[in-house]
C-alpha cells in the first residue's frame, strides 16, 4: 500500500508566553498508508491540534514538509486550498460552527465551495445523509432546532460531502452521550468503507482507540514520543502513565488482577477480548 | 435529611414554548452530599442544574426552587443564591475573563464586596486547593484544559460556596486532567464537606458519588446509590446510556456463565470481584 500521508522533519512553535511553550511540535516525522485508522494521544497541549491543522494546510511548518499523495502541499501555495478538499479536517466541538439556516446548505457548504453546484450538489448531499443516517426529513430544518448529538452529526456530514481521501477528525466524541458517541464512530466506519479514506482520529478515550485503530500516534511535549500499533503501544503503561495518559480500563482491570496472581496477561485492550481470555480461565485453561 | 437544595413541582419550558423540557419534578439534595446526574444529551440536566442555582426559574406558578431556605424566583435574593451554589461549566474557555491566573479567581469575591485582604486570602486558597498556586501570574489561556478547568473551580470555591454544581467539567479534559478535577472535587466533598452536584456522560464518574440521579425526557427516572443504579443495565441502555466499562465487563462475564456479581465500579473493586469468581489469588 502506498503512502497517503508523509511528514518529514515537521517544526511549528506559536509565539507567545515564554514560561510555557505548549503546542509547538519538534522534528516530527511519520507516514500514513493509504485506509489506515491512525490515533493521535496525547494530553492537552501536547501538540495534537498543531500536528493535524498541518496536514490539511492550515498552519505552515516553519520547517519541514507535509506530503499529500505523493506531492508536497506547500510546493504550490496558491492551491493549498485544494488540499482541504483532499483532507478533510473536523474540528472539535464542530456543532458550534453550523451556520446555515438548513441542515441541507449546511452540509452543502463544503461541496459548494469545491464548485459543484445544481443537481450533482443535492445528490452529494443527499448521499452522504444516505451513507452517515441522516434523516432526509432533516434536511429542510434548521441545524438549532437538532439535539446536540445530531448538530454534530450534520457538521461532520458536512466535511464528509467534500469526500475527501483523508479525513481527521479532532476529538470527535468529546461531549457525547454514550449514544452519541457510538452513533458517530459509527458513522465514520462507514465512511471510510464506502470512500476507502484514510482516518486519523484525536482522541482521549483510549477503549475507543483499542477498538478503532490500527496504529497510534502518541505526542508527548511536541515530540513524536511512540508511533506504533496498538497493542506495542498499550503494552507500555508505565511509560505512557508518566506522561500523563493511560491504558483502557479493562487493561486496568487486568493489572490490577496480575498483583494477585502473577500468571495474569496484561496485554488485552477492549472488553470483548478480556471476557474471551477470563473465560478461558474459568474453564480451566491457562492464563498465557 | 437536612436539604440543602429543594425542588417542588417544577415544569421549566425555555420562552414561550409548551414543550416542557423539565416535567413537574421533585428533588432534594442533602447538604454534605455527592450526587451525580445522568441522562443523554437533551435530558434536562443542564436546565435542572441552573435551577438550582436560580440562574432558571420554574416556569410554573407553583413550581418552587429552595435553596438553604430561599426561594429562588425572589430575585433580591439572587445574589444570596449564587453566594450558596457555584457553577462550573464544560469549556473553561468561556469561564476565564481576566488575563491573569489571580485576577481571574479573584472575580467573584470581588463582586461579593469583601475586604482587599480578604479577598487576597481566598484567592491563594482557592488556587492551592486546586494546585493552580504556582501558576498564579500565568495567562489563563497558555494553560492545558485541564489547568484551566482547575483555575475556574478556583474562582467559584473562592466565593465559598456550600454546594459546587459541576455541568460536564471533565467532557473537555484529557485523563490526567479529567483524574486532577473529580479528585479535587472529591477532597473538597470528603474533606470540607461540600454539596457536590455533578453532572456527566462518563458513567465511571459515579464511583464517587454517594447518589446517582438518571435523567430521560425531562423526568426523573430512578435515583439510588450508584450499585442500584448500574445493577440495571436495562433501564440505561433503553435511554441511551451505559454501565461504566469495568462494570460493563462484569456483566459479560456473568452472560457468559460465570459465577459473579456485577456491583463494582472502580478498578480495584471489579478486579476484586473477578479474583474471587475466578480463584485467581495465589497462595
Amino acid at each position: 500500500m502506498s503512502n497517503i500521508i508523509e511528514v518529514k522533519n515537521l517544526c511549528y512553535s506559536y509565539d507567545g508566553d515564554a514560561q510555557i511553550v505548549k503546542d509547538a511540535v519538534h522534528n516530527v516525522s511519520f507516514t500514513v498508508k493509504s485506509g489506515e485508522i491512525i490515533g493521535i494521544i496525547g494530553h492537552t497541549g501536547s501538540g495534537k491540534s498543531t500536528l493535524i491543522q498541518h496536514l490539511n494546510g492550515l498552519l505552515k511548518p516553519a520547517s519541514g514538509e507535509i506530503i499529500i499523495d505523493g506531492k508536497n502541499i506547500w510546493d504550490e501555495p496558491k492551491k493549498i486550498k485544494d488540499i482541504r478538499f483532499k483532507v478533510g479536517l473536523v474540528f472539535q466541538y464542530p456543532e458550534y460552527q453550523l451556520f446555515e439556516e438548513t441542515v441541507f446548505a449546511d452540509i452543502a457548504f463544503g461541496p459548494k465551495n469545491m464548485g459543484i453546484s445544481g443537481v450533482d450538489l443535492t445528490k452529494r448531499v443527499e448521499d452522504i445523509c444516505d451513507i452517515v443516517g441522516i434523516k432526509k426529513e432533516y434536511l429542510y430544518v434548521s441545524p438549532f432546532d437538532l439535539s446536540g448529538g445530531e448538530k454534530r452529526r450534520v457538521a461532520i456530514a458536512g466535511v464528509m460531502a467534500m469526500q475527501p481521501k483523508v479525513l481527521i477528525l479532532d476529538e470527535p466524541i468529546a461531549g457525547l452521550d454514550p449514544e452519541g458517541r457510538k452513533e458517530i464512530l459509527k458513522m465514520i466506519s462507514k465512511y471510510r468503507e464506502q470512500f476507502d479514506a484514510t482516518v486519523i482520529i484525536v482522541s482521549h478515550n483510549m477503549e475507543d482507540m483499542a477498538v478503532l485503530a490500527d496504529r497510534l500516534i502518541v505526542m508527548n511535549e511536541g515530540n513524536l514520543h511512540m508511533y506504533d500499533t496498538v497493542y506495542n503501544v498499550f503494552t507500555k503503561s508505565e511509560e505512557l502513565e508518566g506522561i500523563g495518559l493511560s491504558v483502557p480500563l479493562v487493561t486496568k482491570v487486568l493489572t490490577s488482577l496480575k498483583k494477585k496472581n502473577s500468571g495474569i496477561r496484561t496485554d488485552i485492550f477492549t472488553t470483548d477480548d478480556a471476557v474471551e481470555y477470563l473465560c478461558s480461565i474459568a474453564a480451566g485453561g491457562r492464563y498465557a | 435529611m437536612d436539604s440543602l437544595i429543594k425542588l417542588n413541582n417544577v415544569d421549566f419550558s425555555y420562552g414561550e414554548d409548551k414543550n416542557f423540557i423539565l416535567n413537574n419534578l421533585n428533588l432534594e439534595i442533602e447538604r454534605g452530599s455527592f450526587t451525580v446526574v445522568l441522562g443523554r444529551n437533551g435530558s434536562g440536566k443542564s436546565t435542572l442544574a441552573k435551577l438550582m442555582n436560580g440562574l432558571c426559574k420554574p416556569s410554573n406558578d407553583d413550581g418552587v426552587v429552595i435553596v438553604d431556605g430561599i426561594d429562588t424566583k425572589n430575585e433580591k435574593t439572587e445574589i444570596e443564591i449564587r453566594r450558596r451554589v457555584g457553577m462550573v461549566f464544560q469549556n473553561p474557555d468561556n469561564q476565564l475573563v481576566a488575563t491573569i491566573v489571580e485576577e481571574d479567581v479573584a472575580f467573584g469575591p470581588e463582586n461579593l464586596g469583601l475586604t482587599p485582604q480578604e479577598t487576597r486570602k481566598r484567592v491563594d486558597d482557592a488556587l492551592k486547593a486546586v494546585g493552580m498556586y504556582r501558576y498564579r501570574k500565568s495567562t489563563p489561556h497558555h494553560l492545558s484544559g485541564g489547568q484551566k478547568q482547575r483555575v475556574a473551580i478556583a474562582g467559584i470555591i473562592a466565593m465559598r460556596p456550600e454546594c459546587l454544581i459541576l455541568d460536564e467539567p471533565t467532557a473537555m479534559l484529557d485523563p490526567e486532567g479529567r483524574d486532577d478535577v473529580l479528585d479535587i472535587i472529591t477532597k473538597f466533598n470528603r474533606e470540607d464537606g461540600m454539596t457536590i452536584v455533578l453532572i456527566t456522560h462518563f458513567m465511571e464518574e459515579a464511583q464517587f458519588a454517594d447518589r446517582v440521579i438518571l435523567m430521560s425526557d425531562g423526568e426523573i427516572i430512578k435515583d439510588g446509590k450508584p450499585e442500584e443504579i448500574f445493577s440495571d443495565i436495562k433501564t440505561l441502555e433503553d435511554i441511551g446510556l451505559d454501565v461504566p466499562q469495568t462494570t460493563g465487563l462484569l456483566y459479560k462475564l456473568k452472560e457468559k456463565g460465570i459465577d459473579i456479581t456485577t456491583d463494582a465500579i472502580s478498578v480495584e473493586e471489579t478486579a476484586a470481584k473477578i479474583s474471587a469468581a475466578l480463584h485467581l489469588e495465589e497462595n
